[in-house]
């Protein structure tokens, strides 16, 4: 190579370097964990996709059926008891740690003597793994577990019955564990919103008479908005990856009574091995969830504008 | 899940620790990738994870090394994860060479698709092992695909002390059985014990058992093969017997998993259960001398006498790099003294699938030997003489109808409608 050769060659990779106006450090870190993405996320996110125009057992090769999986999903029982039950997790688990968290805040948010402690016990079951959260509460429900000793000692021990084994309670009595665990979560993050309010606006609201009920939602909840964003997304995410409390504890059953998306799309997959279904099933998932999400954000958005 | 039922609970207490065995399953696995490295080492992947069975796995590749056949490396994985990961074993370029698993359909479904080492040469030197082990371990091809190591028996298990007490003794026919059930309920006890919380498979016992005392072992192999159609009368003949027995089930046994079940029979709150040998292994050594078992009741007279009698063994990967190394080392495993050294060194109620290998020496495991051996037919277990893929559907249609059985018209169409998509895909 001759001298002017390369030095055309750096003048232009200068030039280029600068019309971009990027080091090329910066653009190994984009690139490299962008090519790892791709190689353990978006590939078989895409996969993912292409096998759900397929049947496959995981074993031969997939036979590509066109949208059968999607067609046989409208006339599945399970499949609607499943996009049911997700939408009553989304509710009530969502809208009920919400509220229970910012219930919870509000409650806690003044610095007196102990609530400290109160506030820790509150957030102690976000350290357990929800696993051992569903073996905890699996205790509780046993046949004369803790459960049904309350009832009897209050005497409502009619109300008694196999909570977990029934399909009308099955799914209610897993949302209480999951809520026990996400309360504590929603309340550190409005604790931490609350934190962040000016005393001087509750000062200045209090000067004009306002109620306590009158600071807390035309003083309090404006300025929460910020957090709100984040809680919310924060509970749609996690209504709809919730997984790990159903299997441990009921593992859909029984008889698919307290069947997730999540759960039925695992067990479509590696229990019955119906590979190019399950994928089906991550595809409506996958979407339900984009557009839960999308939805919100580009709300927020106009919002902010 | 079935397949792990013997491997689930040794080294567990009976109560609140079986309720840890699903987080423990996947929590213990031991990374369960790759096959052995191309020296001249055969890699053995077994799932038979729980404490004792995986000493005693040790012990016979230990004996094995020792022979200076061959070196055969162990990796024991999780078996709720090789259940899973077998397919893939099994289909990657670089497969384990040797496997533990079970005999018949489920095995056979890999010899279709061309996946297993056709071992009849090890089977020249098995002249001695019944013929009904032989149908088991051919593929449909008529190959030999599998060897057999040990069995174990399902059978009604119940405390001699308390039927002594109840004034009961064991029944031999459906009407005996009935009579035994309202005995034991007059005394205020559930008289038949299950599990159904976190392992519903326990249910499926009964569908097998009724099943082929009503229509016989074949109807009940080809109903599983998908050959039949769980909407026939003679499926709904099942249901109707066993409606005849659902008021003496244990109504608590639906919360709970098999293990719990089972201290509830040895603790005398329930008086039977349907159960495989298995379910000794949590039992305390002092309980053990005081249980007994009798064979499930006999229906019709007519229909040969099957009996449940899952039978586990070994295959190796068609691609395995040493095919005769691999040979060699299930010769050793065919003999009655490795079956032997795995016998005892496990927990004891497995019988050797060798009929020159000595099992236990207990009356109880003779009598199960017993019994097996007089069985005109046997059957493995649902999962095996179907699919794990089929099991599911198993169990969502039996836990309902356990639950509503005035809806069985319509339990039966679901449960058909299920099968026909797992056998389509």
């Amino acid at each position: 190579m001759t001298a002017t050769a390369v030095e055309v060659k750096t003048r232009r990779r200068s030039a280029k370097r600068r019309s971009l106006g990027v080091s090329p450090l910066i653009l190994v870190f984009v690139f490299v964990p962008f090519a790892v993405e791709a190689v353990w996320v978006f590939w078989p996110a895409l996969q993912g996709f292409w096998l759900s125009l397929t049947n496959w057992d995981g074993l031969s090769a997939p036979t590509f059926v066109g949208l059968g999986n999607f067609r046989e999903m409208v006339s599945d029982p399970i499949f609607r008891t499943a996009l049911k039950n997700t939408a009553i997790w989304l509710v009530l688990f969502g809208g009920l740690s919400v509220a229970g968290g910012f219930g919870m805040a509000l409650l806690l948010q003044k610095e007196r003597r102990g609530v400290g402690i109160y506030r820790a016990a509150l957030f102690t079951p976000v350290v357990f793994s929800l696993v051992v959260t569903a073996l905890i509460w699996r205790v509780f429900y046993q046949p004369d577990g803790l459960v049904d000793s309350v009832l009897r000692g209050i005497g409502l021990g009619d109300l008694i019955r196999p909570w977990l084994a029934d399909p009308d309670t099955a799914l209610y009595a897993v949302i209480v564990p999951a809520l026990w665990r996400q309360i504590g979560y929603v309340m550190v993050l409005y604790l931490a919103g609350l934190k962040a309010v000016d005393p001087a606006l509750y000062e200045a609201a209090r000067v004009d008479g306002a109620s306590a009920w009158q600071r807390t939602r035309y003083v309090t909840i404006p300025q929460l908005k910020g957090v709100n964003s984040v809680v919310l997304s924060v509970i749609v995410i996690d209504s709809l990856r919730s997984f790990d409390i159903v299997w441990s504890m009921t593992k859909g059953g029984p008889y698919h009574s307290s069947e997730l998306l999540s759960t039925y799309m695992y067990s479509t997959a590696f229990q019955s091995t119906q590979l190019g279904y399950a994928s089906a099933i991550a595809v409506v998932i996958f979407l339900l969830a984009l557009a839960v999400i999308l939805g919100y954000l580009i709300r927020a958005f106009r919002e902010e504008t | 899940m079935a397949p792990d039922r013997r491997t689930f609970l040794k080294g567990l207490g009976v109560l609140g620790a079986a309720a840890l065995v699903p987080g423990c399953a996947t929590s213990t696995s031991s990374s369960g990738s790759g096959g052995g490295a191309a020296t001249g080492e055969l890699a053995l992947q077994s799932n038979l994870s729980a404490e004792q069975a995986k000493a005693a796995m040790e012990k016979l590749v230990e004996a094995y090394n020792k022979t200076g056949g061959g070196t055969v490396k162990l990796n024991t994985v999780a078996s709720e994860i090789f259940r899973t990961q077998l397919p893939t074993y099994l289909t990657s370029a670089n497969p384990p060479d040797l496997y533990t698993w079970y005999a018949g359909s489920v095995a056979n479904s890999y010899a279709e698709k061309d996946l297993l080492l056709d071992v009849t040469s090890v089977w020249d030197t098995m002249g001695n092992y019944p013929k009904s082990m032989q149908t088991l371990s051919t593929s449909a091809a008529g190959q030999k695909i599998f060897v057999p190591t040990s069995y174990y028996w399902w059978g009604m298990f119940y405390r001699k002390s308390n039927f002594a007490k109840w004034g009961v003794t064991p029944p031999k026919t459906w009407a005996e059985f009935l009579a035994v059930c309202q005995k034991i309920q007059a005394q205020g006890i559930p008289p038949i014990g299950i599990g159904l919380g976190d392992t519903p498979w326990v249910a499926s016992a009964w569908f097998d058992y009724l099943n082929i005392r009503i229509n016989g072992a074949p109807f009940h192999r080809d109903l599983l093969a998908g050959k039949g159609d769980f909407t026939d009368p003679k499926v709904k003949a099942v249901f109707t017997r066993w409606r005849e027995v659902l008021p003496y089930f244990d109504p608590k046994g639906k919360s709970f998993p098999f293990q719990e079940a089972t201290s509830a029979l040895l603790g005398g709150k329930t008086g039977m259960f349907l159960i495989g040998t298995f379910f000794a292994d949590s039992a305390p050594k002092d309980a053990l001398d005081d249980i007994d078992f009798f064979q499930f009741p006999i229906i019709d007279p007519n229909v040969p006498v099957a009996e449940e009698a899952p039978t586990d063994g070994y295959f190796a990967s068609k691609k395995a790099k040493d095919p005769e190394a691999v040979k060699k080392f299930l010769t050793y495993l065919a003999t009655p003294a490795a079956q032997e050294l795995y016998v005892q060194n496990s927990s004891g109620t497995a019988i050797p699938a060798n009929p020159d290998g000595k099992a236990a020496d207990t009356p109880l495991v003779a009598k199960g030997k017993a019994m097996v051996n007089s069985a005109a037919e046997l059957t493995q277990f649902f999962n095996r003489d179907s699919s794990d893929a089929l099991q599911p559907t198993a169990d969502a249609a039996l836990t309902k109808f356990l639950d509503k059985p005035d809806q069985i018209d319509q339990i039966l169409k679901d449960w058909q409608a299920a099968a026909t998509k797992v056998f389509k895909a």
